[in-house]
C-alpha cells in the first residue's frame, strides 16, 4: 500500500529538508516519491508541520520499579478517564496500555526505559510487549553488581569485563548499558550513607569513577552505539555540580551520556546554600564534543520519583509527598520509590526548573542536549509540549518566571537568555539526534528507507496545543493517531543489540549462579516465547 | 488427536471442549456481574483474565488477596525496606525471622537463608545470627538450623506486644512489659543494632496487617544506625506474578471491578467471598492452575471452573475445563520465591493440556461481539 502525507512543511534536519512537500510510504518504510505514483491513500498535511516520529531516550515506563510505583500510588488513578485533570496523573489510567496510547497522541512512536536491572528483565519485557503502537527499547543497568566489582576488584582484562557487558546486554535483551551512582548502591549495603566519584566501595576498594570508565570502554569496544549511559553519583545535592564536572571531564574524549543533567546543576551559593550551577556546567558540555546529556526537567506537580539511586532515594525519603516509600536494597542496584511534588512556590523547586531550562537553551549544539524529564522523576511525559513552548519562547518562560519566587529567579540566569527553540531544533532533539544516539539509522529522519513513522501536527501558535495532540501519526506507515485519539491499536517491537562475546562467558556466569545462589543462570533469561507475542523484538548492529 | 487430550464437563457430564467452551461465554454473556476469582494461573493466564475481565465488565480476585493486600496496605501507609532473597541469602549477617508460616510460604527457605553468610567481601566470614519471633508450629523447621538460631517468644498472640517493645527499646525508648524478660529484649534490640546487614522475613498469610506496619517502622528504624532490610514471603498459586500483571494492566491489585468501563480498586467492594454471598456475582469463573483448589464459599453461583487435573467440585460446576499445571504441562512465566522476581519456566512434563490463557482465549472468542474491541 502506497501512502501519501501530501503538502506539509516537511522538517526533517537528518535529511537537510525544511520546505513544503510530500513525504511517501509503502510497506512500513518511507520511499521517494514514485514517479507519476497514485497513493492508495493520501492524507492532507496542507498547513501542517510534518516530522519523522519522535524518540525519547530516557522515560521509566516499564519494569518492576515502575510497577510497584503504580502499586504504592493507587490515588494516582483512582479518577475516571475524562475526569478534571488536577495532575498530569489523573485520569490517564497509569496502565502499559496508557502509556503507548498517550505518547503515540503526541507523536512519539519509540521510547527507551531506561534503568531495567538484569534481574527484573523479564518483567520488564512483559510489560513492554504490552504497551501498544510505540517501539521500545531498555537499558541494562551494571556497576553495583556483585560480579563486575569482582572482575575489577582482580584486576581482571578488558576483553573478560567487556564479554561479561555483552552477556548481560544478550541475557537482557537491552540496547545499551547504564551505570547508577556507580558503586553507591553497593557501598549502601556497608552502611555508606553519601558517595561521591572518587569514594572506593568498601567491599572491593574499587572507586566510582573506575567502574564508570571500565563499563564506559566496554560498551565502546564491543561497538554498542548508544554510549554508557550515566547516573552521576550525589543527585540532587547543592554542590554537585563538581561531581558531574568531574565526570565529564573523565569521558576523556570518549563517548559517555550523561543522564538528566538538571538534578546536577547545583552550586552552594547564596543565603540558602543552593544556586545554579547549569552555566560552568553547560559551558564543559559545550567543550566536550564527545559527551550528550538529557535534562530532567522538573514541571511543577504531584509525581513520584523512581531511581534505581538506592542510597539517593534512601536519603530522600523523609521528602515524600505523601508520606510513602519503598527502598529496595536489590541484587545489585535496587530502587527507591519515593513520591513527590514539585511546588510553584518552593524556592528549590523553582530553582529546579530554571536549572533545567537553562542547560537547554545554554548547550549549543541540539545534537548534544536531549529532552527529558526522566519520566516521572521530573515530571510526566505528559507535559513535554509545555516544555517544547518553553524552550521555543521567551515570553512565556518570562510570564512563567513572573510566577516564581524572585529570590529563586535571581539565582539563575535564565532572565537574561534569549534563545528560542526553532522548530527544526525541536526536531533535531528530539528526532535526528536520538536516533544516532541510539544507533538507530532507519529512524528519527524522513530520508527513503525510513522506518515509516510520522507525525503531522498543526502549525498552532500555541506550541504546547500543537504538540499534545498530533493531527496524524503513522507508526510503520499505519494510521495510529487523528487529532490526538488514537485509532488504530497495534504492537511495536523491542530494540536490541547482540555484540559478539567469547562464548567462555556464558559458561563462568552459569557457574557463578550456581555457586553463588544456588539456581540456574535461566532465571535473569528473556526467552522470545514467554512474552506471548510474535517477533517481540528487533536487533539493531552493532557498529563494527 | 486434541479431543484425547482434553477434558471438559457440563453439569458434571464430559463434553467436548470447544462445546463447554460454547456453554461458558453463553453463561458469561448473560451475566449481569461476572467475577472472575481463584487466578491461580500463571502471567499469560492473569493476562487472559485481564482481558477477559475488561472485555465482560468483571470483577478480579485472587484466593490469597487477603495476605496479598496486607503487606501492600504496609505499603500505603508507611515506608517499607525491601530486599531480595537472593541478597538475604548471602549478604545478611542477621535474620528476624517472624511468625510462623515461614518454611511453609518458602520450602526451600532453611536451605537458602540458613547457611553461611557469602558477602561480596572475599575474605569475610561472617556468622549468621539468626532471631525467631513467635515461631509456634514452625518448631520443626528449627530444628534443621542449627545451633545459631534464637527463638523468643511463644505466641503469635503476644506478637504485636512484642514488635512494640522491640521497636521502643530499639530507639532507646522505654518499653512496657510484655511475655518475654525485658532483659532477653534488650539483647535482641542491641542484636539487632549491631547487624551489618539484617533481614527481618515474614509471611503476611501469618500476620495482620498492622504487626506487618509495626514490622516495617521497627526495619525504618533500625537504618538510623546500620543496614536492615526485610523479605516478606510471597503467598502461593503466583500471587505476586498475578499482582505485578494486575499492576501494569489495571494499574491496581486484585480486587478490582472493570464494571464501569475503567479499572476501579476496592479490597472490600471487589472482595470475591463477600461479594458471592452476597449474591452480587451471578456468574463465576474460577481459576485453579497449579493444583486442584476449589473456592472457600458454600453458595453455588454458576461456575465455570479452570481447574487443575483431579479437582473436585461439589456441585459440579456448570462448566469445567482442565487446565494444564503452568511449568508443569507448559511453559510459562511465574514469580520466584527463590529470586523475587519473574521467570520463563520451562514445562516439566509438556502435555497438550489447554493452558489457562488459551482457554479463556478460547471463550472469549466466542463471546458475542468479540473482535470489537481494540485490544
Amino acid at each position: 500500500m502506497l501512502t501519501r502525507v501530501a503538502g506539509g512543511r516537511v522538517i526533517d534536519p537528518a535529511n537537510h529538508r525544511d520546505g513544503i512537500g510530500d513525504v511517501w510510504m509503502r510497506d512500513g518504510r518511507i520511499v521517494a516519491a514514485p514517479p507519476g505514483g497514485r497513493a492508495d491513500a493520501t492524507h492532507n498535511a496542507t498547513g501542517k508541520i510534518v516530522m519523522a516520529g519522535a524518540i525519547d531516550i530516557h522515560s521509566h515506563i516499564a519494569g518492576w520499579n515502575v510497577n510497584n510505583a503504580r502499586l504504592l500510588l493507587p490515588e494516582f488513578q483512582n479518577a475516571a478517564p475524562g475526569d478534571a485533570a488536577a495532575t498530569s496523573w489523573s485520569g490517564t489510567g497509569w496502565t502499559a496500555q496508557a502509556t503507548g496510547s498517550l505518547y503515540a497522541a503526541m507523536g512519539f512512536t519509540t521510547v527507551v526505559e531506561p534503568a531495567v536491572s538484569p534481574q527484573h528483565a523479564l518483567q520488564a519485557h512483559l510489560e513492554l510487549t504490552d504497551i501498544p503502537i510505540i517501539d521500545k527499547a531498555t537499558l541494562a543497568i551494571l556497576g553495583n553488581d556483585d560480579y563486575l566489582l569482582s572482575l575489577l576488584h582482580a584486576k581482571e582484562s578488558a576483553t573478560a569485563i567487556a564479554d561479561y557487558v555483552a552477556w548481560t546486554l544478550a541475557a537482557s535483551r537491552s540496547l545499551g548499558i547504564k551505570v547508577v551512582n556507580a558503586g553507591g548502591a553497593a557501598a549502601f549495603k556497608k552502611n555508606v550513607r553519601a558517595f561521591s566519584f572518587d569514594d572506593l566501595v568498601p567491599s572491593c576498594g574499587v572507586s566510582s569513577c573506575a567502574i564508570v570508565k571500565a563499563l564506559q570502554h566496554a560498551v565502546n569496544a564491543l561497538g554498542v552505539p548508544h554510549p554508557l549511559h550515566v547516573h552521576c553519583n550525589n543527585l540532587g545535592l547543592a554542590g554537585n555540580v563538581e561531581t558531574a564536572l568531574a565526570t565529564i571531564a573523565a569521558a576523556e574524549g570518549l563517548p559517555l551520556h550523561l543522564a538528566h543533567l538538571q538534578f546536577y546543576g547545583y552550586g552552594k551559593e547564596g543565603e540558602r546554600g543552593f544556586s545554579s550551577a547549569a552555566a560552568p556546567l553547560a559551558a564543559a558540555v559545550n567543550a566536550a564534543k564527545s559527551v550528550t546529556i538529557d535534562v530532567g526537567q522538573v514541571m511543577f506537580g504531584q509525581t513520584v520519583t523512581i531511581s534505581s539511586d538506592v542510597l539517593r532515594q534512601f536519603n530522600a525519603r523523609h521528602q515524600a509527598r505523601p508520606r510513602k516509600w519503598v527502598i529496595v536494597d536489590g541484587d545489585a542496584n535496587g530502587v527507591g520509590l519515593v513520591p513527590y511534588e514539585y511546588r510553584r512556590k518552593d524556592f528549590y523547586n523553582a530553582m529546579q526548573w530554571a536549572i533545567g531550562l537553562e542547560l537547554f537553551l545554554l548547550i549549543e549544539d541540539p545534537r548534544q542536549v536531549y529532552f527529558t524529564t526522566d519520566h516521572p522523576n521530573g515530571a510526566h511525559f505528559r507535559t513535554y509540549p509545555d516544555i517544547f513552548a518553553l524552550l521555543m519562547s521567551r515570553d512565556l518562560r518570562a510570564q512563567w518566571m513572573a510566577d516564581l519566587p524572585p529570590e529563586a529567579i535571581k539565582m539563575t540566569t535564565l532572565p537574561s537568555i534569549t534563545r528560542e527553540y526553532s522548530l527544526t531544533e525541536i526536531a533535531t532533539m528530539t528526532r535526528a539526534a536520538p536516533a544516532k544516539l541510539l544507533g538507530l539509522t532507519d529512524r528519527g529522519h524522513l530520508g527513503a528507507g525510513a522506518v515509516a513513522d510520522v507525525a503531522v501536527y498543526e502549525d498552532d501558535a500555541d506550541r504546547a496545543r500543537m504538540f499534545r495532540a498530533a493531527a496524524y501519526v503513522f507508526k510503520d506507515g499505519e494510521l495510529v493517531v487523528r487529532d490526538g485519539k488514537v485509532t488504530k491499536y497495534r504492537f511495536g517491537r523491542t530494540l536490541t543489540v547482540r555484540p559478539e562475546r567469547d562464548r567462555a562467558i556464558d559458561r563462568r556466569m552459569k557457574a557463578y549462579y550456581q555457586d553463588r545462589y544456588g539456581l540456574s543462570d535461566d532465571v535473569i533469561k528473556v526467552p522470545e516465547h514467554a512474552l506471548g507475542r510474535p517477533e517481540p523484538f528487533e536487533v539493531v548492529p552493532c557498529v563494527t | 488427536m486434541e479431543r484425547d487430550l482434553q477434558h471438559a464437563w457440563i453439569a458434571g457430564k464430559p463434553a467436548p471442549l470447544d462445546t463447554a467452551v460454547a456453554e461458558a461465554a453463553k453463561l458469561l454473556a448473560a451475566s449481569r456481574q461476572p467475577l472472575i476469582a481463584g487466578l491461580g494461573t500463571d502471567v499469560a493466564g492473569a493476562r487472559a483474565a485481564l482481558a477477559l475481565a475488561r472485555a465482560t465488565g468483571a470483577v478480579i480476585d485472587h484466593m490469597d488477596s487477603v495476605a496479598l493486600l496486607r503487606d501492600i496496605a504496609a505499603m500505603h501507609t508507611a515506608g517499607l525496606m525491601l530486599t531480595t532473597p537472593g541478597e538475604a541469602q548471602v549478604n545478611a549477617d542477621t535474620l528476624l525471622l517472624v511468625g510462623p508460616g515461614l518454611a511453609q510460604a518458602w520450602p526451600e527457605l532453611p536451605q537458602k537463608l540458613f547457611g553461611k553468610v557469602r558477602p561480596a567481601d572475599i575474605d569475610a566470614d561472617v556468622e549468621r545470627r539468626i532471631f525467631w519471633l513467635t515461631p509456634e508450629r514452625d518448631a520443626a523447621t528449627l530444628a534443621a538450623a542449627g545451633t545459631s538460631l534464637t527463638t523468643i517468644g511463644k505466641e503469635l498472640r503476644d506478637l504485636p506486644v512484642l514488635l512494640a517493645a522491640l521497636r521502643a527499646r530499639v530507639a532507646d525508648r522505654p518499653a512496657g512489659k510484655t511475655r518475654v524478660a525485658a532483659a532477653t529484649l534488650d539483647e535482641l534490640a542491641r542484636r539487632l543494632k549491631s547487624a551489618r546487614f539484617g533481614v527481618a522475613v515474614w509471611s503476611a498469610a501469618s500476620l495482620d496487617a498492622l504487626t506487618i506496619e509495626m514490622l516495617c517502622g521497627l526495619v525504618s528504624d533500625l537504618n538510623a544506625t546500620t543496614r536492615f532490610s526485610s523479605l516478606p514471603l510471597a503467598p502461593a498459586d503466583n500471587a505476586i506474578g498475578v499482582l505485578q500483571t494486575c499492576g501494569w494492566t489495571s494499574g491496581f491489585p486484585p480486587r478490582s471491578g472493570f464494571g464501569r468501563g475503567f479499572a476501579e480498586h476496592d479490597p472490600w467492594l471487589f472482595d470475591s467471598l463477600r461479594l458471592v454471598e452476597s449474591g452480587e456475582t451471578d456468574c463465576v469463573v474460577w481459576i485453579s492452575a497449579y493444583r486442584a483448589q476449589a473456592p472457600a464459599w458454600r453458595e453455588t453461583p454458576p461456575t465455570i471452573a479452570l481447574a487443575a487435573q483431579n479437582a473436585v467440585f461439589r456441585p459440579a460446576p456448570r462448566v469445567q475445563i482442565q487446565v494444564g499445571r503452568p511449568g508443569v504441562d507448559h511453559a510459562c512465566v511465574q514469580h520466584s520465591a527463590s529470586t523475587g522476581t519473574l521467570v520463563a519456566v520451562e514445562a516439566s512434563a509438556p502435555s497438550g493440556t489447554v493452558s489457562v490463557a488459551d482457554a479463556i482465549a478460547r471463550i472469549a472468542a466466542a463471546l458475542p461481539g468479540h473482535g470489537e474491541r481494540p485490544c
